[in-house]
């Protein structure tokens, strides 16, 4: 589950999930729903694989978010569904999605950067919360 | 992490400054010093910003104090509108988040011969065609399209490579500062996802709070400066504000990443991840001053380009050439930038580098670095307001070099959270609004205009009065848009 917070110049990101998978994958759908709010505009015709390592849980989420921010940037491309797997050297996983058709996609931001500001990867009883503030 | 106020200690100085005290936070090596009236300082303590000014004040080899403009507010790491100045010769560091994602993120401003009576009866069409033309709104590429090994030459060379295609003129290129180009670009420090990014977006203006004005001189308060300006009462100019697009933003989350446990390895302690830095002299350090340098000179392009762009629709909509209409460049300005200058501190002359980040270089009479036709009067600043209000034109004034390292503020700042303002907006045409008001606003999405409504912003004149008495700028015009295009 994710939702947008308020921040003056920019956008923050919240994602709330009962497990690190789940966490990363909505964080991608946020990050995607920033930039083409309507998630289900998106068909998930083409699909690319992910992969980001990196020694910190945060870091991770950054790199995962910065990924597919490069792919919207450099092909175009709305990812709205993730397959994400966890392991030892960090996060793989699958994407889908489709480029922008600006007769159906209604593009709201353009994201300029993930930021480390505020950025927040943790575990609670409830579940895993990550917080991010994205440069708008 | 929401939005807070401010809880620390602001220390009133006088009727437009205000210190965090260096005691508020163990680990600040200087105050923090705030420009602000009473009015303007009850906005600013409404978020983290004056937090962030306190926050800068642990980069080490800071001089003089960690410095914010009365425009500041909440940003990452550094606040927008913040001034630090760091000496090598001291340990000193750069701090890419001190530079900001849009590295030399700037405005430009054209005059022409047309006034508001010439202008008037086209103006929807004016706009429209501004429109159709110039690429705005999120992921658009431009009609420009450049390979790697063109983008280095731009990176390299500034708007200089875009005379030799006859994209730019001399005249362009001495009204823009630093003749738009850093000198020991590294465009090969520049990753080729940034090239990746930046090959179809030069001239291209982008989303967020970028846009192009069609504006009208409003009112002149220094006859003498405006005159050397070309600027007189009525006059229809355009105003640009854009920066280095996909390819700047990449280059800072690059060095960021480069970055990452780099202060840990150089003793460096910090308060928030995002002031990420090393010394200026490290290995590090040198590579992301090559590649800002690179990224800095691309974005001088962007904004030529975008001018460009702007000259040809006049051409379009007027019939004339824009030589005839004499739509030449007034100045350009860079105001997210880190530059190595030279400053008078305790009485010593050093070299220093200066972050502005959403802060504007102010020089003032006589500088070196001011262009011979501006040497008399002193450097022009440029600083956008809202859609619906007002712009300025100032002068730098001496009080900038000894108070604020040759610096005045950028813009209005923002006042209303992105979300805030939208919900503001919910059942209004933003755009039918600023129609009532003589302002033809076009945008690719409601979005858009919603989160950059007049309302959003602090009004831009009082954060330049405060800079007028402060004596750091003077003003010499006020413009007010007459047509916006946004992304």
């Amino acid at each position: 589950m994710y939702e947008t917070f308020e921040h003056t110049a920019d956008l923050g990101l919240r994602v709330r999930a009962p497990d690190l998978q789940t966490l990363f994958a909505d964080a991608g759908r946020g990050l995607t729903s920033m930039i083409a709010p309507n998630l289900d505009s998106i068909r998930p015709v083409r699909e690319v694989r992910l992969r980001v390592a990196a020694s910190r849980r945060d870091d991770l989420l950054f790199d995962w978010l910065s990924e597919i921010l490069y792919l919207f940037e450099s092909e175009h491309l709305l990812l709205s569904q993730f397959d994400v797997e966890i392991d030892a050297e960090g996060v793989r996983g699958a994407a889908r999605g489709e480029p922008v058709d600006e007769s159906r996609h209604l593009l709201e931001h353009e994201v300029k950067a993930i930021t480390y500001h505020g950025l927040k990867v943790e575990e609670s009883p409830e579940g895993w919360l990550a917080e991010v503030i994205v440069d708008i | 992490m929401g939005k807070e106020a401010y809880g620390g200690p602001l220390e009133k100085i006088n009727d437009y400054l205000w210190r965090i005290p260096k005691s508020y936070k163990p680990g600040m090596r200087v105050d923090g010093l705030i420009y602000a009236s009473e009015a303007l300082m009850e906005l600013i303590r409404a978020d983290q910003a004056p937090d962030q000014v306190a926050n800068v004040a642990f980069l080490p080899g800071i001089q003089h104090a960690s410095l914010a403009m009365p425009d500041i507010h909440w940003g990452y790491g550094f606040c927008i509108g913040g001034v630090c100045a760091t000496d090598p010769a001291e340990g000193g560091v750069i701090s890419p988040g001190g530079v900001g994602y849009d590295i030399n993120c700037g405005v430009r401003l054209v005059r022409s011969n047309l006034f508001y009576r010439d202008v008037k009866p086209h103006l929807t069409e004016l706009v429209e065609e501004l429109f159709r033309q110039v690429p705005t709104g999120v992921g658009r590429g431009g009609k420009y399209h450049f390979d790697h090994r063109e983008l280095k030459r731009m990176m390299a060379e500034g708007p200089r490579r875009l005379e030799e295609r006859g994209l730019a003129t001399a005249g362009d290129i001495d009204h823009t500062e630093a003749g738009g180009r850093l000198d020991d670009a590294e465009p090969d420090n520049v990753s080729e996802r940034a090239l990746e990014r930046g090959k179809d977006q030069c001239g291209t203006l982008g989303s967020g709070n970028h846009f192009m004005e069609v504006q009208v001189v409003d009112a002149v308060f220094d006859d003498e400066a405006a005159r050397t300006m070309n600027l007189e009462k009525d006059m229809v100019c355009v105003m640009i504000h854009s920066g280095s697009r996909g390819l700047g933003y990449q280059v800072c989350d690059d060095a960021l990443r480069l970055l990452r446990g780099v202060p840990e390895k150089y003793g460096i302690s910090l308060p928030d991840r995002q002031l990420a830095c090393a010394p200026v002299e490290s290995p590090e350090g040198e590579h992301y001053l090559g590649a800002m340098r690179a990224a800095a000179n691309y974005a001088w392009c962007n904004r030529q380009l975008l001018m460009w762009q702007a000259r040809e629709s006049f051409e379009t909509i007027f019939g004339r050439s824009w030589q005839e209409l004499q739509m030449n460049l007034v100045y350009d300005v860079a105001h997210n930038i880190a530059k190595f200058e030279r400053h008078t501190i305790g009485g010593r002359e050093r070299r220093v580098w200066v972050h502005r980040k959403g802060a504007t270089r102010a020089f003032p009479p006589g500088h070196e670095e001011v262009p011979p036709m501006y040497r008399r009067i002193g450097q022009p600043v440029i600083i956008p307001g809202d859609m619906g209000r007002a712009s300025w034109v100032l002068v730098g004034q001496h009080g900038s070099m000894d108070q604020t390292f040759g610096t005045a503020c950028h813009g209005a700042g923002r006042v209303m959270s992105r979300t805030a303002a939208v919900k503001a907006a919910q059942g209004r045409r933003i755009d039918q609004e600023l129609k009532q008001q003589g302002v033809i606003a076009r945008a690719r999405s409601w979005k858009g205009l919603a989160e950059e409504q007049p309302a959003a912003y602090k009004d831009v004149s009082l954060v330049v009065d405060v800079v007028h008495q402060a004596g750091l700028a003077k003003k010499v015009a006020r413009m007010r848009p007459i047509g916006v295009i946004k992304g």
